[in-house]
């Protein structure tokens, strides 16, 4: 069963791959066995996107949606359990030693924890060489120590000679986290995954590492999954929001479309749970229009996962099969079978 | 224990006048608290608000008069209820206003609960050590867990569970009816929503918002994030770099003309919002100063757009703008009508 | 990370070390064994031991089982110290027939509450040269003690002990000056070097009062023939006590028998523990990186070889092949890296979850790398401290083994010092300077690495923390 994108005819086999998009996800699932193998935890079930190049599409969720299972994925650090993963067109699901290789060079990964993400013992100068030398990039060590210096420049770390010969407890949280960025970049490649870069950075300091990222994706073209738990710093990053619940896509399209007009009833409990920095607020409650707390992922609800919680579930929710994402104009796509209703 | 009819009286629950903490480092002293001052009312929320290394966390420690070594309250003036805790001895600390007077939830506890004790057993130990008498009277107890588990939501048989079986949720619950059972007068909340999920956020927001309404009970409320200070706090005092930069009411803060101080001001433009539309977001750069040997001057000199002159040189004091509204700023007492549109 | 990074490291290091005071007298020991393992055939009374540890004949002139020098100071009769005279006031002379006579005198100058075992004439020459020997005592009287002719050849020595073939004629020197208490002596019997060297009084055989004063040994040689050629003469006074840590009861210098075994220690001691740790850690981090079927595996090994006793399996092999040092270092190797795998084994499953280790994975590192470049790096200092420690248990070890006889018998190692010790009766005959001196000395190189190994330990181990 492939999930359909958008609302043209349901095609029988794999749908044809989209050689423009730099990363192509089709009905991706993991599972996970665990207690011993006797329950099953479906952490990815059945998920499908698309990024274009250089465009961000933001991954946005809570905990135990499959967010970071889906960015472990596209980054080959685990395998998939079923569906496809392309790459300009061409299936990556299962590659060799040396076309892994090849592949990593084009897709990068920004991690959440700036410190834990890099070698304590390395100095920053080893920290970006790293990648050149796994890759044989660069001969000589005069060729790595230029390339280094121009990703540090692209990262504004400079002058770069400050830097390169501190460890990255020297450094702040912020700027370990521009290293981690000028890390990724420093193999050109065309795609990163940002798993949360700036959750663990101070306020301050957290608009000015997305706002880098953004002048890099219109610099180099690059092209960024951003997985995130913060809705609302995807609403400055992101161009396309995907919403996951419970480890599938539940609304997925531009992102102040989704975000101004959110369609499924859990994006928009997601939304309106969003604090503001405004006044009058002591003393009124959230309505949150959501009951009960996430499901185990090993005991997925039957029908729209989302029943169980969703305030405007009828009896058809929990008995027909899973909605599929079904566009509501203009690339919108969510899955609830009565948003029009709602 | 505590009883409520405080709130009818004037008298400030918890009242810091010029509090220093200093860590006794081997790199040197650092000044995390560097004369802080403020006073909550009953019934009333304050909330602390600022990034990592401003001394929220370090206030709220204080507060209990618990500070990791090598901390300690080097000078200044804590009185919980009319009663002055600094100097006083660690016996009587915990038996006579930890817990009782003023309780904390920490950053984190929900994930230090012991996972080899169930929940009754380690509100016990709650009970146990911040209790005045020999023996704990069992049934008292045991009515009084239930009485709070049921008020943050949770249903009896928590009692009888293991933490790993909860949710995070559930835990933060958990955690906030054990600072809630021994009836304090205050109850300093560091962070109690960080690790939750969004929803899970609002849902605890929901329970402190419906708390306060009933128990009229006094909270400090300390966390990074602006817009989850906007939903408790009624005052909210903004820290930097160890000292308070500006205290106000929420609407003072929050509202129309926006904070009097300029880094309450980019603090604000940096949280990003999701309902109303804001083009950019705002960034600060630079880091906060090294507190073993701050800069002299304002501390927020470094990095402000207005600094002049002598705002390196001389430390603002904290001056009034408008009726409980302070901000220690140069440029926001001469000039206070600057950039608010 | 280069050379200047290192030695930058190095320094940094040293700097947080010589704070360290354990650390600094482990340093401080250990800079002793070292350069008397290194220089220690200097400082020893016998240079050529090592080579002759076992050969009686070396050993000759030395006191049997004599205790050591410094015993002297705490007793009531201070035993005679033995020394070795080789100045003499040399006079050649010759006779009217023409033959060569070759004068030595020895001065010994006596001050000891008991006399001498023995006193022993070593001549070295060539050819048939009859000798004399007289013996002036301080009371003025001279004794004539021997003449004969001996047969000297190069490269031989040929030794006289006056205890042994002097007898009768002390007995005749008595004779001359208390003819009664000459009659009442067996010659057999008599101890004549403690009565050459007694004050003269009739009870001077049951009770003898050391003479104290200047004696001198003459020594004559008669050179007739061409090729006879006395090269050199000297006495050995066996005495009571001897060398710092005395002699054993194959007469071998104690003191010497430490030194020498300082190197093998140290040679043992840390080819082993390098070995060993090198050995568990590697295998620990790659069972731990890999997982899977190569983690069964080698934790497999690892309980047998950990479970595995191994003294009964060294027994069984000292049973069928006679180990050499190397053997029983191979054994020791092969059993003692379980030590380290299982701490080393959980660090890196550890370290493998941290999110670098993730992020070098994303970047295309292949195993060998992350173990290599990421792993073990971090693991350096505990493998340092583990080294440090491992090398005290490793020497006991050996220790150990020796003491059972299943050592190595030709190599000089203080457990082999001390399985000749107890197998040559040095409890029974209360020789405690044997026993206890190469005890000391284990215990002391042990307590130096351990010191060492606790003060990095300190000081690397904050740095195991990853944040």
């Amino acid at each position: 069963m492939s999930a359909i994108e958008t609302g043209a005819a349901p095609a029988a086999a794999a749908p044809a791959a989209d050689a423009s998009a730099v990363l192509e996800l089709q009905d991706l699932r993991r599972e996970f066995r665990v207690h011993r193998g006797k329950s099953v935890v479906r952490a990815v079930d059945g998920v499908s996107l698309k990024v274009a190049r250089g465009e961000i599409l933001g991954l946005v969720g809570e905990s135990g949606c499959g967010k970071t299972t889906i960015g472990k994925l596209v980054m080959k650090l685990i395998a998939p359990t079923g569906g496809r993963i392309l790459r300009k067109g061409e299936d990556c699901t299962d590659l060799d030693r040396a076309a892994t290789e090849a592949y990593r060079r084009r897709v990068q990964m920004i991690f959440q924890d700036p410190y834990a993400s890099m070698n304590p013992h390395y100095k920053i100068r080893d920290v970006l060489e790293e990648p050149l030398l796994i890759h044989r990039v660069g001969g000589s060590r005069a060729e790595r120590a230029a390339l280094a210096e121009e990703v540090m420049a692209k990262v504004k770390m400079t002058p770069a000679a400050e830097f390169l010969d501190r460890h990255p407890h020297m450094l702040s949280g912020g700027q370990r986290q521009r290293i981690a960025t000028a890390r990724t970049l420093i193999l050109k490649p065309e795609l990163i995954v940002a798993d949360e870069p700036v959750s663990m950075i101070d306020l301050s300091t957290r608009a000015e590492i997305l706002h880098l990222l953004k002048t890099l994706q219109g610099d180099m073209e690059l092209s960024f999954l951003y997985i995130t738990h913060d809705i609302s710093t995807a609403r400055y990053f992101t161009d396309r929001i995907a919403v996951m619940y419970l480890g599938r896509i539940v609304e997925i399209g531009a992102q102040d479309e989704v975000i101004d007009h959110p369609r499924h009833p859990y994006t928009r409990a997601l939304i309106e749970a969003v604090c503001e920095p405004v006044p009058g607020r002591v003393g009124v409650k959230r309505a949150l229009n959501v009951t009960g707390e996430i499901p185990s992922a090993t005991a997925v609800p039957s029908g729209c996962r989302f029943h169980t919680r969703c305030c405007y579930a009828k009896e058809e929710c929990a008995s027909l099969p899973e909605p599929e994402l079904q566009d509501s104009g203009g690339g919108h796509l969510c899955a609830c079978r009565r948003w029009k209703e709602i | 224990m505590s009883d409520n009819k405080d709130k009818n009286a004037k008298e400030p629950v918890l009242e810091v006048k010029d509090l220093r903490l200093h860590y006794f480092t081997s790199k040197g002293v650092v000044k995390a608290l560097d004369g802080v001052s403020f006073r909550l009312d009953p019934g009333e929320a304050l909330g602390l608000v600022g990034e990592s290394g401003c001394g929220k966390t370090t206030t709220g420690v204080a507060l209990l008069n618990m500070p990791s070594p090598p901390g300690r309250i080097v000078s200044g003036s804590i009185k919980v209820g009319g009663v002055e805790i600094v100097g006083m001895e660690e016996q009587e600390l915990r038996r006579t206003v930890r817990w009782s007077r003023i309780s904390m939830v920490f950053q984190g506890a929900m994930n230090c609960l012991t996972p080899v004790y169930t929940i009754r057993d380690l509100m016990l130990e709650t009970w146990r050590v911040h209790d005045d008498a020999e023996r704990p009277d069992l049934p008292k107890v045991e009515a009084l867990m239930r009485k709070y588990l049921a008020l943050v939501g949770l249903p009896e048989h928590v009692l009888g569970r293991y933490p790993h079986e909860l949710s995070g949720g559930m835990k933060q619950r958990v955690v906030i009816a054990m600072a809630l059972f021994l009836e304090p007068q205050v109850i300093v909340m560091d962070e109690p929503t960080t690790a939750l999920d969004v929803i899970v956020q609002a849902q605890i927001l929901n329970l402190i918002k419906d708390l306060k309404a009933e128990r009229g009970i006094s909270y400090i409320f300390i966390t990074h994030d602006l817009a989850v200070e906007a939903e408790v706090a009624d005052r909210i005092m903004v820290m930097y770099a160890g000292k308070a930069a500006e205290i106000g009411t929420n609407e003072q803060i929050f509202g129309e003309a926006g904070p009097a101080h300029p880094y309450t001001r980019k603090l604000l433009a940096s949280t990003p919002r999701i309902k109303s539309r804001v083009s950019e977001l705002a960034f600060i750069p630079g880091s906060p100063p090294d507190l073993v040997d701050p800069p002299p001057g304002c501390r927020f000199a470094p990095r402000c757009e207005f600094a002049k002159p002598k705002c390196h040189e001389a430390e603002p004091p904290f001056g009034e703008i408008e009726s409980g509204h302070f901000a220690a700023c140069w440029k926001a007492m001469e000039d206070p009508e600057y950039e608010r549109n | 990370m280069n050379l200047r990074d290192s030695l930058e490291g190095l320094g940094a290091f040293w700097k947080e070390f010589s704070k360290n005071k354990t650390g600094l007298v482990g340093l401080g020991l250990l800079a002793v064994f070292v350069l008397l393992g290194l220089f220690g055939t200097l400082v020893v009374p016998f240079p050529g031991a090592i080579d002759h540890w076992r050969d009686i004949g070396f050993w000759q002139d030395n006191p049997q089982a004599a205790p050591p020098v410094w015993t002297n100071w705490f007793a009531k009769r201070k035993g005679v110290v033995s020394s070795v005279l080789d100045r003499a006031q040399a006079e050649e002379s010759t006779l009217d027939s023409g033959a060569r006579v070759s004068s030595l005198t020895f001065d010994y100058d006596f001050g000891y509450d008991l006399p001498p075992r023995d006193v022993v004439v070593r001549f070295e020459g060539s050819g048939l040269v009859p000798v004399t020997i007289t013996l002036e005592r301080p009371d003025g009287l001279v004794a004539e003690l021997y003449r004969a002719q001996l047969e000297l050849s190069e490269g031989d020595v040929q030794r006289v002990s006056l205890a042994r073939n002097c007898s009768q004629e002390v007995v005749e020197f008595l004779r001359a000056s208390d003819e009664a208490l000459a009659a009442s002596l067996d010659a057999d019997l008599v101890k004549p070097v403690s009565l050459l060297f007694s004050r003269l009084s009739p009870g001077m055989a049951e009770s003898p009062e050391a003479l104290k004063g200047a004696y001198r040994l003459k020594v004559n040689a008669f050179l007739f023939s061409e090729d006879a050629r006395l090269a050199k003469a000297s006495a050995v006074v066996s005495g009571h006590v001897s060398g710092i840590f005395g002699t054993d009861m194959a007469k071998r210098d104690v003191f010497t028998g430490l030194v020498i075994g300082i190197r093998w220690a140290l040679v043992i001691g840390l080819l082993t523990s390098i070995v060993t740790v090198m050995a568990g850690v590697l295998l620990g981090v790659t069972a731990a990186y890999m997982g899977g079927a190569t983690d069964w595996l080698l934790s497999r090994l690892y309980e047998l070889i950990f479970l595995m006793p191994v003294l009964p399996f060294l027994i069984v092999v000292s049973a069928i092949f006679k180990p050499t040092i190397w053997t029983l270092i191979l054994i020791i190797c092969l059993f003692f890296w379980a030590g380290p795998f299982k701490p080393v084994y959980s660090m890196a499953l550890q370290i493998k979850e941290e999110t670098f280790v993730e992020a070098s994975r994303a970047l295309g590192s292949r195993s060998w790398r992350i173990i290599l470049r990421h792993i073990i790096p971090i693991l350096l200092p505990y493998s340092f401290a583990s080294m440090a420690l491992a090398i005290p248990s490793v020497i006991v070890y050996e220790a150990s083994v020796s003491l059972l006889g299943l050592g190595d018998s030709s190599i000089v190692t203080w457990g082999q010092l001390l399985n000749d010790a107890l197998g040559q009766g040095a409890v029974i005959n209360q020789l405690w300077w044997w026993v206890v001196p190469p005890g000391l000395m284990i215990a002391l190189m042990g307590m130096s690495f351990a010191f060492l190994g606790t003060a990095l330990d300190k000081i690397l181990h904050p740095k195991l923390k990853t944040r």
